[in-house]
């Protein structure tokens, strides 16, 4: 069977080597998560960090007031950042209450998430370190469009994080 | 996380979460590292903490030795970081309950 990415040691390491569990990232990268919101007019964006057992908020863009901006980040189970992490590519949620990993996932059942689109963070290494993603509380369609554009985001995050390497 | 055995503290209501334990540390960390240097990890953290491994029984006791453990840098900063993430969740998420917001 093929490992799971989650547990990479290697991915875990170049997550360190970059420093992005630093509270500093935040503001290196909250304008690309407040882009991507803008843009598709939703109102959560995050750029997270996928861990081995958690998701981190590396950069947070919503409204205050929001017990992720307090934890900044929740258990891995519940992400939809983590699909990511083991597919390599984008995942799009168009209903959550139709999903079929989703629909019993607490942010859906407790907080209300009903959409989510997030496009992987791919180092120069190849690791796929977490995702760029915006989460809307009302179910809704991403076109071929949509995901491009977090892409365009997303490799902007790259170029951004990379210039933190200190490994 | 759902990896300990034992029956372990209640889950919180609708997020099915329970406060992290020390076995569930040292499973995350045998994840990552494989058993033998995992448990080497765990133990050298504990003794940094001043705590013996296996006997880390409290929530305080095992934030410590996450401390320590981040301190070691690479990997194991990152396991430690998600138990911190962990514990930090199921403490607000049972403050707040039932109301909570948008994750």
């Amino acid at each position: 069977m093929k490992p799971d990415p989650l547990y990479d040691e290697a991915r875990l390491q170049e997550i360190v080597e970059l420093d992005l569990l630093a509270p500093d990232v935040d503001p290196i990268l909250a304008d690309l998560a407040a882009e991507a919101a803008s843009r598709l007019g939703l109102p959560v964006s995050l750029i997270s960090v996928v861990l081995d057992e958690a998701l981190h908020v590396a950069a947070f863009n919503g409204p205050p007031g929001l017990w992720l901006d307090e934890t900044r980040g929740h258990p891995v189970e519940w992400s939809f950042c983590a699909t990511s992490v083991r597919t390599r590519d984008a995942f799009v949620v168009e209903n959550a209450e139709e999903d079929a990993y989703h629909r019993t996932n607490p942010l859906v059942t407790q907080d209300g998430v009903r959409c989510y689109a997030g496009v992987p963070l791919i180092s120069s290494r190849g690791h796929v370190l977490g995702n760029l993603c915006v989460v809307g509380l009302e179910q809704r369609t991403f076109s071929e469009d949509d995901v491009a554009m977090l892409r365009a985001l997303a490799a902007e995050a790259v170029r951004r994080i990379e210039r933190r390497r200190v490994g | 996380m759902n990896l300990s055995a034992q029956p372990g503290p209640a889950r919180l209501p609708g997020y099915d979460l329970r406060e992290p334990t020390e076995d569930d540390a040292r499973e995350s960390l045998r994840r990552v590292f494989g058993a033998e240097r995992g448990a080497e990890r765990w133990t050298a953290a504990c003794r940094e903490a001043g705590l013996t491994a296996g006997r880390v029984g409290s929530t305080a006791l095992l934030q410590r030795v996450v401390q320590a453990l981040s301190a070691q840098g690479g990997p194991a900063a990152a396991v430690a970081r998600s138990v911190e993430i962990r514990i930090r969740t199921y403490a607000r998420l049972s403050a707040a309950a039932p109301s909570g917001g948008q994750g």
